[in-house]
């Protein structure tokens, strides 16, 4: 009797315990999406609207902010941009290092050790540390203002980390399968295109998504090397915007919506490869 | 004939590292050891001779420069608040979306989704909130408090960064720490319960200790992003007001690009940076490793 009185408090207990839970993470969930709603909401309302009524709902949609934010961002042209630059960097980030890290990982000797070290190194250097230097290299090599040479700067900014990636996968492929390819008359690099690379897949996987949301979302190098605003990524064009049109927030709203709304469909297709890529590159780098 | 094969093998590794290793030094490498040498100079960036002044901009940044000293000390603040408060927030969402059973995935998604919007982005959305929001609501409400200038106070600007900060980055952490609890065997938490120990009790001395290597990630990830901060403080107060809130990796992005052409002392505030990040990045996965093995 005592026994099932204190049994059925246990589970009273634990349905307040858990809808208390429920409650605060509903809270957190509203203070993390608050900016984004009031972002969306604004962006549709006159300036002289959004001042009056900043809570409520637009009384009339006013889309013609979207048209003009559009046509100032260049939307499409810092797209593709952003696109390109991504791209170049991406491509190479993954030919490079899953080329270096394969070969690091199965090549025993200090000259191999060496590299690795030399590349893992270098994950400790903040970029801010060599941002100086780096403008003034890519200024010799004239690179500065080009929307590849930014990507080849990505390039090598990221490969240390993706190489430390693959290096570590490589240890999970066994050797028997090099030495078999080999007998069977591959050369090395067949046997890495043709065996290896296929085999790399989750961890190339990994290595894409977070090299990508890197480069989209950077804004320090962009700034750094871009010159010129025909090569502006999304993130540029959108901060020249704000330094123009600083108070004219509708207009801004919208440009601000235009310039989350990649990533975000992007996260919201793919969003279990990506939590899944966040956490083991982050358990693994 | 070993020599032979030695050299082939020689061969093939470098042809193998060769491209990671033409942009590496190009990028990485020439400009870090670049940087150490103009930071022994007094280069301008643009005459083509410099005279060698060895490490008195390295004096006069530590002793001299009012404003870089004064944006150590407020990156010096920043890094403990945000060390602090976005683990020990990460770490509460985890455990208390790990705890849901249907509605874990839109929590996921929900908390994570700031991290995936550039904070440059994040940052003009908050400055939407802390300029016309907070005060129009302090005005329709009786939320009077939230009436004040967020971001023109140097106190409060410092508060708004550090939000601004949490909202974007704790969702990373938070998922370095799902990882990890999925990782705690389930049977685990069931014995200590049957043993009588209340939530509570079942986290301290189960699931911490369990996730303890997590904790080593995300102690290095936050010391280390919070010393780089950069882009939140750009957007959202742009240093200001006054220097207030500027931080170590603006004031060199001004020395170097805005203020002074003084690319030798901007490279030796650089180097100083990097020293203070690799310090204390290399003590705290010293002291953690240890930990973690005594556990």
């Amino acid at each position: 009797m005592h026994l099932s009185a204190n049994a059925k408090g246990d589970r009273l207990s634990r349905r307040v315990g858990s809808a208390l839970i429920f409650l605060f993470l509903i809270l957190g969930a509203v203070v993390m999406l608050f900016p984004i709603y009031m972002g969306l909401l604004n962006s549709v309302k006159t300036q002289s609207e959004m001042l009056t009524n900043i809570l409520s709902l637009p009384t009339k949609f006013q889309f013609k902010n979207y048209a003009s934010a559009f046509e100032k961002i260049h939307f499409f042209r810092s797209l593709w941009n952003t696109i390109q630059i991504a791209g170049v960097g991406l491509i190479g980030i993954i030919v490079c290092a899953s080329l270096a890290g394969y070969k690091l990982s199965r090549t025993k000797g200090g000259l191999s050790s060496a590299l690795f070290g030399l590349f893992i190194l270098s994950m400790l250097i903040p970029f801010h540390s060599i941002m100086i230097t780096l403008v003034k290299i890519s200024n010799k090599l004239s690179i500065q203002g080009s929307i590849y040479g930014l990507g080849m700067i990505y390039i090598g900014l990221g490969v240390s980390m993706a190489i430390f990636l693959y290096h570590g996968f490589v240890k999970s492929i066994p050797r028997d399968l090099d030495e078999a390819a080999i007998i069977d008359g591959c050369g090395e690099f067949k046997l890495f295109y043709a065996v290896i690379f296929p085999l790399l897949m989750p961890v190339t996987a990994t290595i894409a998504i977070l090299n990508l949301l890197w480069m989209w979302n950077d804004f320090l190098l962009p700034l750094l090397i871009l010159t010129n605003s025909d090569g502006y990524t999304l993130l540029l064009s959108t901060n020249m915007l704000f330094g123009q049109y600083s108070n004219d927030w509708s207009n801004i709203l919208s440009a601000l919506i235009l310039a989350m709304l990649p990533v975000v469909i992007f996260y919201l297709i793919l969003q279990k490869y990506i939590l899944n890529g966040i956490a083991e590159g982050a358990i693994k780098g | 004939m070993s020599f032979l094969r030695n050299r082939k093998k020689t061969l093939t590794l470098l042809a193998f590292v060769f491209p990671a290793l033409l942009f590496y030094s190009v990028f990485v490498l020439a400009p870090s050891i670049g940087g150490g040498w103009y930071s022994l100079t007094d280069w301008n960036g643009l005459n083509p001779t410099y005279k060698m002044v060895g490490f008195g901009n390295y004096i006069e940044a530590l002793t001299d420069d009012r404003f870089f000293l004064d944006s150590i000390w407020f990156t010096l603040k920043y890094v403990v608040f945000m060390v602090i408060l976005s683990n020990f927030f990460a770490i509460l969402l985890a455990v208390l979306i790990e705890s849901r059973k249907r509605s874990k995935v839109w929590f996921r998604t929900i908390f994570f989704m700031p991290n995936m919007i550039s904070l440059i982005i994040g940052g003009f959305m908050w400055m939407f909130i802390f300029t016309k929001v907070l005060p129009y609501i302090a005005e329709h409400t009786a939320f009077k408090f939230l009436d004040q200038s967020w971001i023109g106070d140097p106190k409060l600007s410092f508060f708004a960064i550090i939000i601004l900060s949490l909202w974007s980055g704790v969702g990373y952490l938070m998922v370095i720490y799902i990882a990890a609890l999925q990782g705690v065997p389930q049977q685990l938490k069931e014995a200590a319960s049957i043993d009588g120990a209340n939530a509570f009790q079942t986290f301290r001395n189960v699931t911490l200790p369990m996730i303890y290597p997590a904790l080593t990630i995300g102690l290095f990830v936050t010391l280390n992003n919070s010393f780089k901060v950069f882009e939140a403080v750009f957007a959202l107060t742009g240093g200001g007001p006054g220097r207030a809130t500027q931080v170590i990796a603006l004031n060199i992005f001004e020395e170097a690009f805005s203020m002074s052409n003084r690319y030798g002392y901007a490279s030796a505030k650089a180097m100083i940076l990097f020293m203070i990040v690799f310090i204390i990045t290399i003590v705290q996965l010293w002291i953690m490793k240890r930990r973690e093995v005594e556990v």
